[in-house]
């Protein structure tokens, strides 16, 4: 098997941040990315890959992704048990779910996640710097704030529906109904495909068009 | 893209020194070049392979499958095909067949990892076409769409264009050799271009070379090109195919949903409104145009509501032809991992009544075209005795009353004398136009 055909990349790290989720670093071995954009990762074999947006900024000299043990599944628990030193097989970068260059000094963004879909948004912020937005988070409980520091305390609001220790108790979606959205914002929804449908329809609701709407669904 | 990918290796087997059969009970080679879009067609991959190795017993036969194959479904049929290969390996298939039995190791690999030198090598292979006034130029492969109900990304690997020059080569080569109708062929055409990121023509330039070549070789002919994706989709394309006779004017312009909701679920990257503008845009620089389309109904989780918003978007898109398919989940493909929860009736109720809705826009459309003279390319005798059938320059069929032959693989004007819903039928106006 050549290298070259199989795109292994050497894993560099793997941070567990919580029992079933883990970050892994691997070797950015010259590949380009936009953030938002996304790669197929699968263990050493290569017979199974999956989608993974990528977690780390663009400029970063490695790459991370944020992954979610799926139980039973083919690639996550075999993905969680590898190690620094291992090779991880990783397909070039694509997808549509990014920036738009001429939007990114003029507008608000609003970033929308639950979950591990916060991933794309982490790597649009740690990316862009000077950028000017705002992330709702939705999770079960808090401990899924994957990393939260790393965002400025003013534009991260962590929503958990199942305890008390997000900056909202509640749903992502009711936080999104009680609050005045700018309706000149970019908004871009990443996570689960109810809450990216129910958020759809609150947004309309609240006269924001289409054209202003970017979706990601996560599988 | 499987008629393209099946005359290369027709191709390849010819220069190998075998000889076509016309009954599978006669091969001594046999195989099959399948497709992961429908599950349906995975499944008749495993009863065709069960009945071939039955023969097995009686008669010297190798197998082998090639196409769109999911790396979980490979390993499986490295147990049932003696030889399992990606279509990029296309090249090395006679050496496999010298070696036919042994498993190749390289076909455990994952299938998206084709590598460039291989997926060019596939396209220096000179196809065998099956026509000798139809045929079929594949310019991409793979995609980067990642739709969630289909596997293509998954088995074909990301885009990848063919070098600009061996195609428009091609192009120029059959034009002159009289072929009249070409399709550029890719998983995403309009896509073409992208992945070299400005090192290659893009589509729209491509698309004004082949007109240019239209222009310069003194012959009928036209060409077509699917499968576009929305996304990618740009007026230019359109003002081109407007400034050249050579290109056909007709798009297949796929849809899938007319609801915005499910769009995002089918992760569609654009939504209707998008959809709408290029429609638009379309219908004011090439009104005289036709559109076809393609359209899932009972996707996961499809409501009435979903449904009624593409039924709508059918009427007010007004297609001259929609291929409509019942929601399958292919293995593999994001979707599968979710319930396939639209009842088969109920899919079955949708398609109806698409079909039903498309139909109107097909006979109004049909009968507009009543009693005037148009070019039509003549390709086969009709089902029905003593008739010919050949399509319009925006492919819609048409069936005249003839048993002249030698009319087939002709451009003819006929004059348009009646209209059924999905065809037309004409006259002879004069035998050829200018070739």
């Amino acid at each position: 098997m050549s290298r070259k055909r199989l795109n292994l990349h050497e894993i560099l790290e793997v941070r567990h941040l919580t029992d079933s989720t883990f970050v892994i670093r691997f070797e950015k071995n010259g590949m380009d990315f936009k953030a938002g954009q996304h790669v197929c990762v699968g263990p050493p074999n290569g017979i199974h890959t999956r989608e993974y947006s990528i977690y780390s900024a663009e400029n970063d000299p490695f790459v991370e992704i944020l992954v979610k043990e799926v139980q039973n599944g083919l690639v996550t628990p075999v993905l969680k048990g590898l190690k620094a030193g291992q090779n991880v097989v990783v397909e070039e970068p694509v997808g549509y779910f990014t920036l738009q260059e001429e939007k990114i000094k003029s507008k608000k963004f609003l970033f929308i996640a639950t979950g591990t879909g916060i991933s794309p948004f982490h790597s649009m912020t740690k990316s862009i710097p000077e950028l000017d937005y705002k992330i709702l988070h939705g999770v079960r409980t808090s401990q899924e704030g994957y990393e939260r520091d790393e965002y400025k305390k003013d534009r991260y609001i962590l929503c958990s529906s199942r305890d008390q220790s997000g900056d909202y108790t509640g749903r992502i979606t009711n936080y999104l109904k009680e609050v005045m959205i700018d309706k000149d914002s970019e908004v871009y929804l990443c996570g689960n495909c109810n809450m990216i449908h129910d958020a759809y329809d609150i947004l309309e609701e609240k006269g924001i068009s289409n054209e202003q709407i970017h979706a990601e669904v996560y599988f | 893209m499987n008629l393209s990918d099946s005359e290369r290796v027709a191709s390849v087997l010819d220069a190998a020194g075998c000889t076509k059969v016309d009954n599978e009970e006669d091969a001594n080679i046999i195989g099959i070049l399948a497709c992961s879009v429908r599950q349906k067609a995975i499944d008749k991959v495993y009863n065709k392979i069960s009945k071939w190795n039955k023969w097995k017993n009686n008669k010297n036969l190798i197998t082998f499958i090639s196409g769109c194959i999911l790396p979980a479904d490979k390993e499986k049929f490295l147990k049932l095909f003696d030889i399992v290969f990606a279509m990029p390996e296309l090249p090395q298939f006679p050496k496999m067949l010298g070696e036919y039995g042994v498993t190749n190791p390289l076909s455990l690999i994952a299938e998206p990892n084709n590598t460039i030198d291989e997926i060019q090598l596939f396209w220096n292979v000179k196809p065998k076409y099956d026509s000798n006034f139809e045929a079929f130029i594949p310019i991409q492969n793979g995609c980067n769409k990642f739709c969630t109900y289909c596997a293509v990304p998954y088995t074909r690997g990301r885009e990848v264009s063919r070098p600009s020059q061996e195609i428009l080569d091609e192009v120029r080569s059959l034009a002159e050799k009289g072929y009249k109708s070409i399709t550029l062929l890719g998983q995403n055409v309009n896509s073409y271009g992208l992945d070299k990121k400005g090192d290659e023509l893009t589509f729209p330039e491509l698309l004004e070379k082949v007109g240019q070549i239209g222009e310069e070789v003194n012959k009928e002919f036209w060409v077509y090109f699917t499968s576009p994706h929305p996304r990618d989709m740009t007026d230019d394309i359109f003002h081109i195919i407007a400034k050249y006779d050579c290109l056909g004017k007709q798009i297949h312009f796929p849809i899938q949903s007319g609801d915005e909701k499910v769009l995002i679920k089918m992760n569609r990257n654009h939504s209707l409104e998008k959809y709408r503008k290029t429609m638009q845009s379309f219908r004011s620089i090439l009104p005289q145009a036709t559109v076809f389309t393609d359209i899932i109904v009972g996707f996961t989780d499809e409501t009435e509501e979903q449904f009624e918003n593409t039924r709508k978007a059918m009427e007010e898109f007004k297609y001259n032809m929609a291929y409509i398919a019942m929601y399958s989940p292919r293995p593999g493909a994001a979707s599968y991992r979710w319930e396939d929860n639209i009842p088969l009736e109920e899919k079955k109720r949708r398609f109806a009544v698409l079909s039903d809705e498309l139909q109107k826009h097909t006979y109004e459309y049909n009968k507009s075209l009543v009693g005037k003279t148009i070019k039509v390319l003549i390709r086969e005798k009709d089902r029905k005795p003593g008739y010919l059938s050949g399509h319009t320059a925006g492919k819609i069929v048409i069936r005249l009353e003839s048993d002249d032959l030698s009319l087939i693989g002709q451009i003819v004007e006929l004059k348009v004398t009646g209209a059924a819903r999905f065809s037309i039928e004409g006259e002879l106006v004069e035998k050829t136009v200018n070739c």
